[in-house]
């Protein structure tokens, strides 16, 4: 369906009206793109909630270990995702990481900066703790022009 | 607009990105003990220097730096990351660092326009 309204995109089927004016046909064209847009936008909340019910689905109760934790942490962020190209984000490339850390009163800080377009690049974060562990999951959506 | 040439102009180069987070690290934490009011600058340090020495490449590349500063309590930590992205433009850089009382962690991911 993707491909298919990129096609009309690109061959400009767009109907003209009968002052066929240069600015006309280039609004009704970006209100066309940006439509399509809202549609298959990278949505934080929805995103978010995703995050959230599979990290809590794969470790609730859970308790660290350093040897299984490692491979908890890939097969989630795998499932992540797994999870989120069923969403529909056919144009966006996904980078998803997963932290686990051992609750043991330690002090953490974790920060990112991206360089991206915001208008239609975003994130979406979940953290969960329980009293042996903490767990950080962000997803990181870019759009592919 | 300008044409990019195919090659390591435009390529995601592991041990060029390594440099910098390296050095990025090294400038704004070096040798200081982990102190729990001055770890949130830190962290937007190492982030922020990152990136700006990474636009600075001048490669049309989005960029991705995330940072975690840990202290050193004996306790572990275990990343993990998944991408869906493109193989043959898309590359990702992870550096672990350490002093005597904290860790760093830096992870930078490229995606190509």
């Amino acid at each position: 369906m993707w491909n298919g309204l990129l096609d009309i995109v690109n061959k400009r089927q767009i109907p003209l009206s009968d002052k066929s004016e240069k600015n006309t046909e280039t609004s009704v064209e970006n209100r066309f793109i940006s439509c399509i847009f809202c549609v298959f936008r990278f949505r934080p909340a929805v995103v978010s909630s995703c995050i959230r019910e599979l990290v809590r689905e794969q470790l609730g109760g859970e308790s660290y270990d350093s040897e299984r934790s490692a491979e908890t942490a890939q097969t989630l962020s795998k499932r992540i995702t797994d999870r989120l190209k069923e969403l529909g984000l056919d144009r966006y490339k996904l980078v998803v990481q997963v932290v686990i850390g051992e609750q043991r009163g330690e002090g953490v800080q974790m920060a990112s900066r991206c360089f991206w377009d915001a208008d239609t690049d975003s994130c979406a974060k979940d953290v969960y703790m329980n009293d042996s562990l903490f767990c950080v999951a962000a997803v990181f959506g870019i759009y592919h022009y | 607009m300008e044409d990019y040439q195919t090659g390591e102009e435009t390529a995601f180069v592991v041990d060029e990105v390594s440099t910098i987070v390296k050095e990025a690290v090294e400038g704004a934490i070096g040798e200081n003990s982990y102190q729990q009011s001055r770890v949130k600058q830190w962290t937007n340090n190492v982030v922020e220097q990152c990136l700006s020495q990474l636009n600075k490449l001048g490669k049309p590349f989005k960029y991705i730096v995330t940072c975690i500063i840990m202290q050193k309590n004996g306790a572990g930590l275990q990343t993990a990351c998944s991408c869906f992205w493109d193989n043959t433009t898309d590359g990702s850089c992870t550096v672990r660092w350490e002093n005597k009382s904290m860790y760093c962690i830096v992870s930078v991911f490229g995606l190509a326009i």
